[in-house]
């Protein structure tokens, strides 16, 4: 059964992040962290596939100091042993930078012959960690999986694309990224809380990892956050009779040219 | 053809940086389009592999052979992968559908969504960048005065994954992006039948039907062609009537670009009212034969 490593992400929940009426930034002082959501259904799969076929899954990730509060809810969900880079580069990180810290990981604790990660991050959503990875590792990816199957050495797939679907395999290793439909994440039980302080945690620090200094060095930069507020008209219509509110609507349309 | 699209923004790009626009495409007429349109040389990448994915590599060769200093590629799931699989092997940047592109600075200036649709950013981008862009970001330009070359090269394909079957989801001919009116349908419809009530408000207004995610790919009471949202189609009609929607940020990321917004829900508090131009605060149960009658007059 193959060798799995899953990678995810510690976020801030994005359903905490308020914007700020008065210019428009985000305030995500009040926002908790979280396993990014594509990125724990890349964990279930990897837990389930061991399930099934035997053999073991370690997660590995990479953030700021924060990443520390992920640990335990990593290795609850299943992973026998979490691998983490915990550093200030992290912080302004962009897809290249993230994927050679990650490459250059995995070259270490390696190697592994199925590496998982979630489609994107449920902040950024830049959905390129796999498909980067593959190129770095020169490994094969698969990407967009609705399911997803390891026998001995060869891993099938099968990918949902806009068009339709499409069935993959591999022999050898491989790096995959999941839909959230592929499966539903367990909610770890008391015993999977309690198992996970008896796991094992392994810090790799980014000096150990080889890169060079322009490796940590963001290619694409943010700036101007700004929240999207709609600026809509908001009539309501909210009279207790229906055929009111409908009438209203009608004219409302009507002024609209819609009808 | 989605890269059809990508020539409106690389003639723009092209201005700003005074270089040609090398188009690369995988069938001959594809090729000759993009060269039609303005591609100063377009390749038609040949060979006998059928995976898409698997051409990723002999694109990158081309981007290199050519000195790209912008790559565009257009950002459907395929083509997010090949992209980052390029910018990797360029040990470049990449900035994920962008929303709109321009060179300031020597760099590739972006905007794009962040945290599901709450937010927009600018992002930079170092040249040389690869930017991917969705449907429908652009339109397709008209035809370039002069067409551009249009040349052959065999490559091969990334001979390490098998293709398996492919279904394909079936062409229901739905193309809810070109519908002047959609009525989108969510979960406070209670069974599939039920959705016969927007149906017939559909037929009386001349709308086509959307839904949310759930009803696509929860309920499968639609197909995933009408399912409008960050990982669906986005829409700009002129007429967006959301029934028994709650109007989350990923659902609304699709649709707030739409003319007139309207809304109808039980709870006062939905988020779809805060998105909408007019809300009617009531039962769709009761509200859309109504509505249907109405409209009929």
């Amino acid at each position: 059964m193959p060798k799995c490593l899953v990678c995810y992400k510690w976020t801030l929940d994005e359903q905490d992040i308020k914007i700020k009426p008065e210019d428009l930034s985000l305030d995500a002082s009040r926002a908790k962290g979280k396993i990014s959501d594509f990125d724990r259904n890349a964990i279930e799969e990897a837990a389930l596939l061991v399930e099934k076929n035997g053999g073991a899954v370690d997660a590995l990730t990479y953030g700021t100091a924060t990443v520390k509060q992920s640990l335990k809810d990593a290795l609850s969900r299943g992973p026998a042993k979490v691998y983490w880079i915990a550093d200030a580069s992290a912080e302004s990180a962009d897809a290249a930078v993230t994927a050679n810290v990650l490459a250059a990981a995995i070259r270490k604790i390696g190697p592994y012959d199925l590496i998982l990660c979630g489609e994107g991050s449920s902040d950024m959503f830049n959905q390129q960690t796999a498909a980067r990875l593959a190129a770095l590792l020169g490994i094969p990816c698969l990407t967009f999986l609705q399911k997803l199957s390891g026998e001995g050495a060869v891993v099938s797939a099968t990918r949902k694309l806009e068009d339709g679907t499409e069935e993959v395999s591999v022999t050898g290793p491989v790096v995959v990224s999941v839909l959230s439909e592929i499966n539903k994440p367990r909610i770890p039980t008391m015993k999977q809380v309690l198992g996970a302080s008896k796991k094992p945690n392994e810090e790799i620090k980014i000096a150990d990892l080889g890169l060079k200094p322009e490796d940590l060095v963001p290619k694409a930069t943010r700036s101007t956050v700004k929240g999207f507020v709609m600026q809509r008209k908001n009539v309501m219509f909210k009279e207790s009779s229906a055929a009111d509110n409908v009438a209203k609507l009608k004219a409302g349309l009507a002024s609209e040219g819609l009808i | 053809m989605l890269a059809s699209q990508l020539m409106t923004p690389a003639l723009e790009l092209k201005k700003s940086l005074n270089q040609p626009i090398t188009a690369l495409a995988l069938s001959e007429a594809d090729a000759k389009a993009l060269a039609a349109l303005g591609a100063d040389h377009a390749v038609f990448l040949q060979s006998a592999g059928k995976w898409v994915d698997g051409f990723a590599e002999a694109i990158f060769t081309q981007v290199s052979k050519a000195a790209a200093s912008i790559v565009l590629i257009g950002g459907t799931l395929r083509g997010k992968t090949i992209a980052a699989y390029v910018a990797a092997k360029m040990n470049a940047g990449m900035t994920t559908d962008a929303m709109t592109l321009k060179v300031a600075n020597g760099k590739l200036q972006a905007t794009r969504v962040l945290y599901a649709g709450l937010a927009m950013c600018e992002e930079d981008v170092v040249l040389p960048a690869v930017a991917t862009i969705r449907p429908r970001t652009f339109l397709a330009p008209p035809a370039a005065a002069i067409p551009g070359t249009v040349e052959t090269v065999a490559v091969e394909t990334d001979a390490r994954v098998t293709l398996g079957a492919v279904s394909p989801n079936g062409d229901t001919g739905v193309d809810i992006t070109t519908a002047g009116k959609l009525i989108a349908v969510g979960r406070g419809f209670r069974k599939k039948e039920d959705l016969k009530l927007a149906e017939d408000l559909a037929a009386v207004l001349k709308a086509e039907l959307a839904c949310s995610r759930g009803v696509a790919e929860d309920e499968h009471w639609l197909p995933i062609a009408r399912y409008v949202g960050i990982s669906g189609q986005t829409v700009k009609p002129d007429l967006y009537l959301a029934v028994g929607l709650s109007g989350q940020v990923q659902h609304m990321v699709g649709c707030r670009e739409s003319k007139v917004i309207v809304a109808v829900n039980t709870d006062e508090r939905a988020p779809i009212f805060e998105a909408a131009d007019y809300g009617v605060v009531g039962d769709l149960y009761e509200v859309l034969p109504l509505l249907t009658a109405a409209l009929r007059k």
